[in-house]
């Protein structure tokens, strides 16, 4: 745990930055532990023992900013590197801009560390055997097929405790508390010509009941299978499902230019946007960072400002940028939150009935490219144009007919998202960002 | 104190030599065959100019020290956040935990082998430990006049410079005590222009091994240039029709093909484990003849390079591909006794919470003899020209390799035409290698601020002499 001298060292830190001149600070202490059993075709390959602890001390002084991390955590050395820090911040230029945010925005109900439940006391019985256990358990041993075999598979469980202690010099005191249990693994196979293929899985919870990894080597093996024997794709337009694996890539660039930092930059092709319908009306994005018990939930952002539901796009229209204290000083804009912290898009589809996952999706769509993997790529923020390379594969009739390879999508987020035709109820709650199957109209492909 | 001071080093971390041999003996007690302590202090400051002013800090210190235990293959590793002996005793105990793990072990690394001396390949006259940040505030605005004078159309100059210096001590159950201290300073600078209404940036770094005093007006000059280089052709370039069609990468950070195309899949880890697609072509011809393609540790102020990789091998020249042949991985200890090979300096890692793996330092082509990259756009009817690049990723098992255009042009009957960006690229490492099918005489190293991304973060370089590949396939609409 965050033992009492940790807490009080944080709170001395902001006394030894006003000592040395500076007129406000806020300090963060950071402290993990993590356990990692690495696995190699069916045998332990690697254990990690990870136990880390910093400090991250954000300067106010004459009206100039710096920030300091140090995990050298004696007084003496704190003390040292803290008079450095202000002595630093004192050779920048002055901006007003840079404050603390204001007292009522700050959380108030962050005491314990465990008020959204995400501390599982399970984790404390974890042992290095039981840790051991697990990763073998969930290793698939040697697997062949026909015309296939398992050349290589590699797992890796985790679980890990940590810890954010939040203070700063006008009261401010906050504590966040989480456990997660991890595991993830690959598998390599290779067909009767000597072609590789791979495959991944991952799961991921802040509760042992939540955390389920037993079928992630059988479902890594089964994406490494079902690419066998890809066929190139002529180039054109095609409809594209992406996968809910892999969905947020085509949500991240969007939550990214609604940050104030790239809008104020002009460097965001969504500068100008808010309270405009700027994406189709079955678009709906919420922020959603206060469930209990699922990963990614948070009570504060770094700036310890309260986290709450609120809407980033509803049905189309920007309703809210990311905002923190300097930019909102400096935009004039409302202050909200730094980043979205667990964003979730709504299911969208214009059939009635069932819950609508991936073979729905397809099924509607006809024909098109399924994307169950994105190689490589990026985007242009000042424009919103992309370009990434993508696995997958082509289907007809809603039914994969093969896969694809050294397949490339291009175009605009804004012309894509126009697009849209369906949004799927089947987000994975261990990712932070919550995105379901996708499916877009028109998409440019070339092979 | 000098780079060679061993005593200087022992200090340093408040540990004596005794002490080494006691934790080595410690870890080793489990049933390990290997054992190896990594010390590190580094220091890392940062300034960012914004909106005309520099007006934040940023800096970091991180201290510590990993552990490793090696039995064959299998690797147990903790570290402690402190130099203390009791804590140092603790992680080699949770390390050599590894011992006791079932398995064969074939492959007892860290046999002894012979290997070249360290060279020097960086040097520090100004610490940036000790350098004032007064010093460099007038630097980055003097770059943000000099970026706004060459042209009209900028909006927004953000600039960072870091300068970070670590200095680490390896010791390992060998009784080889080898150390150093790695200075790192990168310079970034993202300019956003506007015209007309349109919106176009530009992000263009420079990093260097070396001290402070290299911080100079003239290296800002020569920043300011690259930032506004083939800005016009930004606001006129358009996306191509995709396809498959030749392309002609240009000297220097079209090194990124090497990087990802043939790097990775060169890295003895993935080998050892079968999952590369060159896993078992040692030897073979994987190129044309006359290509040469290399990882360089020993570049001086290369980004890359190292006097002493992260396991105490001296930085070495490695030659991958030597006239089309496949001649060696890059190695770390664990993959070269597998190999039955010496260790060739590429076990690298991000910091002491990290156990070393193999990376690439600076991946290269040599020069060819096709004339110059005039000469090889002559040639294409209907490609690509390609020499701004922002990002690449690779699969590989599958050998399937991307990276991100940043700009470039079209080639229509040997001339360059209509400018293009932000397009990917997207080919196949064996089927790209073996699909040069011309190389320039204009070798270039990129000293942009290269990161890799292997499961940690180290920096790299690449450079790459003007190459035509037979065929890739280019994004488009």
């Amino acid at each position: 745990m965050l033992t009492a001298e940790e807490k009080t060292i944080a709170k001395e830190c902001l006394r030894m930055a006003l000592d040395a001149g500076a007129q406000k600070a806020r300090v963060t202490l950071s402290k993990s532990v993590m356990d990692l059993v690495s696995t190699l075709n069916g045998e332990v390959d690697k254990i990690t023992g990870c136990y880390d602890r910093s400090i991250t001390i954000s300067i106010f002084a004459d009206g100039r900013y710096g920030s300091f991390s140090t995990n050298k955590l004696s007084r003496t050395s704190l003390r040292d590197f803290i008079a450095g820090a202000v002595e630093t911040v004192k050779m920048l230029a002055p901006d007003p801009c840079r404050v603390l945010p204001s007292p009522e925005r700050k959380v108030k109900d962050a005491l314990t560390g465990d008020e959204l439940g995400l501390r599982d006391p399970a984790y404390d019985g974890m042992s290095a055997e039981k840790r051991r256990e697990t990763a073998l358990a969930c290793a698939l041993g040697s697997r062949e097929g026909e015309g296939w075999k398992l050349i290589s598979e590699e797992g890796e469980y985790s679980d890990s405790q940590y810890w954010a202690y939040l203070v700063d010099t006008e009261g401010l005191e906050a504590l966040h508390n989480e456990t997660s249990f991890e595991y993830w693994t690959e598998a390599t196979i290779e067909d009767d010509k000597g072609d590789k293929y791979t495959g991944n899985w991952w799961e991921a919870a802040p509760l042992l009941k939540d955390f389920h990894p037993g079928e992630c080597g059988a479902n890594a093996l089964r994406q490494a299978v079902a690419q066998i024997g890809p066929k190139p794709l002529e180039s054109g337009k095609y409809n594209m499902v992406i996968d809910r694996d892999v969905a947020s890539k085509v949500i991240s660039p969007i939550i990214a230019s609604l940050n104030a930092n790239s809008i104020q930059q002009g460097n965001s092709f969504l500068g100008g946007s808010l309270g405009k319908q700027v994406f189709p009306q079955g678009m709906n994005l919420m922020d959603t960072p206060r469930i209990p018990g699922e990963a990614g939930s948070r009570c504060f952002d770094s700036e310890g400002v309260a986290t709450s539901d609120r809407p980033i796009i509803e049905n189309g229209v920007v309703k809210n940028y990311f905002v923190n204290s300097y930019m909102a000083a400096k935009t004039g804009l409302e202050p909200t939150l730094e980043d979205a912290i667990r964003p979730t898009l709504q299911p969208w589809h214009p059939w009635t009935g069932n819950p609508v996952g991936k073979e729905e999706i397809m099924r509607q769509c006809g024909s098109g490219i399924l994307v169950t993997e994105f190689n490589g790529g990026n985007s242009n923020p000042a424009t919103g144009d992309f370009s990434y390379g993508i696995q997958g594969f082509f289907f007809r009739d809603g039914k994969p007919v093969h896969p694809v390879s050294e397949v490339l999508v291009t175009g605009n987020f804004k012309s894509l998202w126009a697009g849209l035709l369906a949004a799927g109820d089947d987000a994975r709650r261990c990712m932070v960002k919550l995105v379901p199957t996708l499916a877009f109209k028109d998409v440019d492909f070339s092979g | 104190m000098t780079m060679n001071d061993r005593q200087y080093y022992l200090d340093r971390f408040g540990v004596s030599e005794q002490q080494l041999r006691s934790l080595v003996a410690e870890g080793m007690k489990g049933g390990g065959d290997w054992c190896d302590l990594f010390f590190e202090d580094s220091t890392y400051t940062e300034l960012l100019l914004r909106d005309g002013t520099v007006n934040a800090a940023v800096s970091n210190i991180d201290f510590g020290c990993g552990v490793r235990v090696l039995k064959g293959e299998k690797t147990g590793y903790a570290y402690a956040e402190t130099t203390e002996y009791p804590a140092l005793l603790k992680a080699a105990k949770a390390a050599a935990t590894i011992g006791s793990c079932p398995g064969a072990a074939a492959h007892k690394a860290g046999a002894p082998t012979p290997l070249p001396p360290a060279g020097e390949y960086y040097r520090i006259d100004e610490d940036w430990r000790t350098a004032k940040a007064a010093a460099f505030v007038p630097m980055l605005e003097l770059l943000e006049s000099r970026i706004r004078k060459k042209d009209s159309r900028v909006f927004k100059v953000i600039s960072m410079l870091n300068g970070n210096v670590s200095e680490v001590m390896m010791y390992n159950s060998l009784d080889e005590l080898t150390f150093d201290t790695r200075p790192l300073w990168t310079l970034a600078v993202t300019v956003i222009f506007t015209k007309d209404g349109r919106t176009e940036t530009q992000s263009v770094s420079r990093s260097f091994r070396s001290g402070a005093e290299a911080v100079t007006a003239e290296a800002m000059e020569g920043i300011a240039d690259m930032a506004v280089k083939g800005v016009d052709l930004l606001f006129e370039a358009s996306r191509p029709k995709g396809g498959q069609m030749p392309v002609v990468m240009a000297a220097g950070a079209s090194g990124i093909l090497l990087h990802e195309a043939m790097g990775h899949a060169f890295e003895a880890d993935f080998n050892r484990k079968g999952q590369s697609i060159f896993s078992g072509r040692m030897g073979k011809r994987v190129a044309a003849k006359g290509i040469n393609i290399i990882d360089d540790g020993t570049i001086p102020g290369n980004r890359g390079s190292c006097r002493y990789d992260d396991e105490g091998v001296p930085g070495q020249k490695t030659y991958m591909v030597e006239d089309g042949i496949l001649r060696s991985y890059l190695h770390d200890r664990i993959s070269a006794a597998y190999f039955g090979v010496a260790p060739t300096g590429n076990g690298r890692r991000e910091s002491f919470r990290y156990n070393p793996i193999p990376r690439m330092r600076c991946t290269y082509m040599e020069s060819g003899n096709d004339g110059s990259v005039e000469d090889l756009i002559a040639g294409v009817k209907k490609g690509i020209f390609v020499d701004q690049f922002s990002n690449g990723q690779v699969k590989i098992g599958e050998g399937d390799f991307t990276f991100y255009v940043k700009s470039g042009m079209l080639i229509e009957n040997g001339r360059l035409t209509m400018p293009v960006k932000d397009i990917n690229i997207i080919g196949n490492g064996p089927e790209a290698l073996a699909g040069i099918t011309a190389v320039a005489g204009d070798l270039k190293i990129d000293d942009s601020g290269w990161t890799c991304g292997k499961e940690q973060s180290v920096p790299v370089g690449c450079g790459i002499p003007s190459v035509l590949i037979k065929k890739l396939t280019v994004g488009g609409e």
